[in-house]
């Protein structure tokens, strides 16, 4: 591991550079009117279609650290690790439910984080900053665990390792991350959305070349099956059980279960998540994606299986060996062992840029969640767009440094437990967010009360949790009744059960309720992007059939309507100086192909430019 | 402009996506149904190609969902609630811009 490999490196710094010219330039990628507006920088102009958000939400969700811990995690314990695969399956049906709602309430209100719509829907401002200190607080380790995805890739390349020096030793970190720093605060999510597609198909590329050839390389399947259960059986001396098994064991089972549902239920409440669902131009988008997303499953499941690959390579093990167990390096030494220098670059590269999509995005949800529900509910009411951007510019900065330093001054540990924290916090705020998209029965106080209970409890059980040679943090999952059940699932139904009776006690002795801002025609709002105009020219010619035979009134295809619950400049900020002239039709019709002319003295206005850019 | 998803739909479509999407749920959170090795398929134990099959499975699931509950079809039906003499001009704008 002391060489370094010359080839491999300079694919993957060439692949860098392709990415950073590729960030840099997406800043001029669907060029917004007026950047400085959180909907732009923060959303990118709230305008990807079901292709773009397919590989902005593939990049951003199936991370680098997926990429290196789970077939880790198979490589050391088995099928146990392949609790991430029934995790992202199940996923899709429950995003398929909420994801639509979730989005048309954002859209409606124009909130791009879940701490908005949490301070929206109950009235309450200490429970919108309680959801937002915790996405912050859950996001930044995961940040700094795509560092530890890159950093396992570069110690297997010989880059960096072995200086006592922490500055000489991470420098090629630390250059990469200013770069994605410098990028992401000039671009916004514009930049992780075009570099997510450079990611994804390095990823497909890698993943397909390596599923065809290793195992055949391996003398096949039952082959690496034979040694892993073989390994799987035998006894760790360090436990005096075996190290894990092939398939699930009974006892195992109830673990396996609520690890992948809480994971599932978890997801989308991490703002990196929601923010790239809030991108989506319409609410189509997101229930199309839970159909087409699952490909990354399937990419997901072919890399878990990577584990048992690395288990059949004898040089992989003494790698692992040699860097004191470390089974995270299983992955890139599978690659470097199996693969040509060449395309050992190419699939080191996949990894490393598939770490900084999720960084960027991370970043950028962290600092929407900052700017909305902390900066300008605490500090500054009255913040301008420009200034709200400005900040969330810099708090976006402020993160990345933050991870830089989890990742480089703590102890690598520490990150790991912070990011199991992390998940275990993030679920406390499910109630808030996802069961308040359907019902505001709970009280505002007895969810605050909730989610102190829910995470009191998830900490103190976490770091009661013994394992992997830790006595604290040593795993995610507590037996509770003699169920070993994930713990931010038990803390999930203490925090119901708290607000549950909370807010019947609250209501008993009649507590004051928040106000609700949204209305119930916000969740299922599907207001048209202002993109509309360019959308109509293109779809111009194919328009005969679908004509609009229903509408009748010339409109603007810009202006909201006042059907629209929501007050217009919430919309939509483009929206709304074209709410002025009284808007004349509803929406009618599939707008999407209908094209109207209308004399500048009927619409009010001219026909908005902004996007006319877009069509090149 | 403000559409809104229509909320109306047949109860039997609702129970169709319903029962589609709690298949897929559970598909994969019962883990019993799956953690056995035999049948084998191939050398991959029933574990691995039962999970790597429902992957494609969730996602035919979803879309026939997403098709079912697709709002298109619905706006048609709704009445233009605005009358009088805009609607011919209206209509004469619209064609003539559909060149």
């Amino acid at each position: 591991m002391s060489h370094t490999d010359g080839v491999a490196l300079a694919v993957v710094v060439a692949s860098f550079l392709i990415v950073t010219c590729i960030g840099f330039a997406s800043a001029r990628w669907r060029p917004a009117e007026d950047p400085m507006h959180l909907n732009e920088w923060g959303l990118g102009g709230r305008g990807f279609g079901t292709f773009v958000s397919w590989f902005l939400l593939g990049g951003d969700i199936y991370t680098a650290y997926t990429f290196i811990a789970v077939p880790a995690l198979v490589y050391a314990a088995g099928a146990a690790g392949f609790y991430a695969l029934s995790y992202t399956i199940m996923v899709w049906p429950i995003v398929f439910v909420f994801g639509p709602r979730l989005w048309s309430v954002a859209r409606a209100r124009g909130y791009v984080s879940p701490g908005e719509f949490v301070r929206g829907r109950h009235g309450s401002q200490g429970l919108g900053l309680a959801v937002a200190a915790t996405g912050i607080l859950a996001t930044m380790p995961y940040i700094a665990l795509q560092l530890v995805g890159i950093e396992s890739v570069l110690t297997v390349l010989g880059v960096g390792g072995n200086s006592s020096n922490v500055l000489v030793r991470d420098l090629p970190l630390i250059i990469a991350f200013a770069v994605v720093s410098a990028y992401t605060y000039l671009a916004g999510l514009r930049a992780p959305a075009l570099i997510a597609f450079v990611k994804d198909t390095l990823i497909y590329v890698t993943v397909i070349v390596a599923i065809l050839y290793i195992p055949s390389r391996l003398g096949g399947w039952g082959h690496v099956f034979g040694v892993a259960s073989a390994h799987l059986n035998s006894v760790n001396p360090a436990t005096g059980k075996p190290y894990g098994s092939l398939v699930v064991m009974p006892a195992g089972q109830w673990a396996y279960a609520t690890l992948a549902l809480g994971s599932a239920l978890a997801l989308f409440v991490y703002p990196h998540a929601a923010t790239g669902l809030f991108a989506a131009k319409r609410r189509d988008v997101i229930r199309r994606n839970a159909a087409l997303l699952p490909a990354y499953t399937l990419v997901l499941g072919l890399i878990a299986l990577f584990g048992y690959l690395a288990r059949a390579v004898p040089e992989v093990n003494a790698g692992v060996k040699a860097g004191h167990g470390n089974a995270q390096l299983s992955v890139p030494l599978l690659f470097s062992s199996m693969f040509p220098s060449w395309f050992a670059g190419v699939a080191d590269a996949a990894i490393i840029i598939g770490a900084l999509v999720p960084a960027a995005v991370m970043s950028i949800a962290a600092a929407n969640l900052f700017t909305r529900t902390i900066y300008k509910e605490l500090f500054r009411p009255y913040a301008s767009p420009a200034e709200e951007t400005r900040v969330a510019r810099l708090a976006s900065l402020l993160m990345k440094v933050g991870a830089l330093g989890f990742a480089l001054e703590l102890n690598k540990t520490f990150s790991i437990n912070l990011q199991l924290l992390g998940g275990i916090w993030i679920l406390q705020t499910f109630p808030s967010v996802i069961v308040g998209l359907y019902t505001r029965w709970f009280h505002r106080a007895a969810l605050i009360l909730g989610w102190v209970a829910g995470m009191a409890y998830g900490t103190i059980q976490a770091y009661r949790t013994s394992g992997g040679g830790q006595a604290h943090f040593g795993g995610s999952a507590a037996p509770v009744f003699g169920h070993t059940t994930y713990i931010a699932i038990t803390a999930l139904v203490v925090n119901l059960a708290v607000s549950a009776v909370l807010t019947v006690v609250f209501r008993w002795f009649g507590l004051q309720d928040g106000y609700d801002e949204t209305r119930p025609a916000d969740y299922i709002a599907d207001p048209v992007p202002a993109a509309a105009p360019r959308r109509a020219r293109k779809a111009e010619p194919a328009a005969g059939g679908k004509a609009p035979r229903g509408s009748t009134v010339p409109w603007s295809p810009d202006a909201a309507p006042e059907e629209a619950p929501a007050p217009a400049e919430a919309v939509n900020a483009r929206q709304a100086p074209a709410a002025a002239p009284a808007a004349q039709a509803p929406a009618v019709e599939d707008d999407a192909t209908v094209v109207f002319d209308i004399p500048v003295s009927l619409a009010g206005r001219p026909q908005p430019r902004e996007r006319l850019p877009r069509r090149k | 402009m403000v559409r809104h998803a229509s909320p109306v739909k047949s109860p039997a479509v609702r129970a169709a996506v319903t029962v589609m999407l709690t298949v897929a749920i559970l598909g994969a959170l019962w883990v019993p149904i799956y953690a056995r090795v035999l049948p084998m398929r191939g050398d991959f134990p029933f574990f691995y190609w039962y999970q790597l099959i429902l992957v494609p499975v969730t996602a035919i699931l979803c879309w026939i969902s997403y098709l079912l509950l697709r709002a298109r079809p619905a706006p048609r039906a709704r009445p233009a609630p605005r009358a009088g003499s805009a609607p011919r001009a209206g209509s004469r704008h619209a064609r003539g811009a559909r060149r």
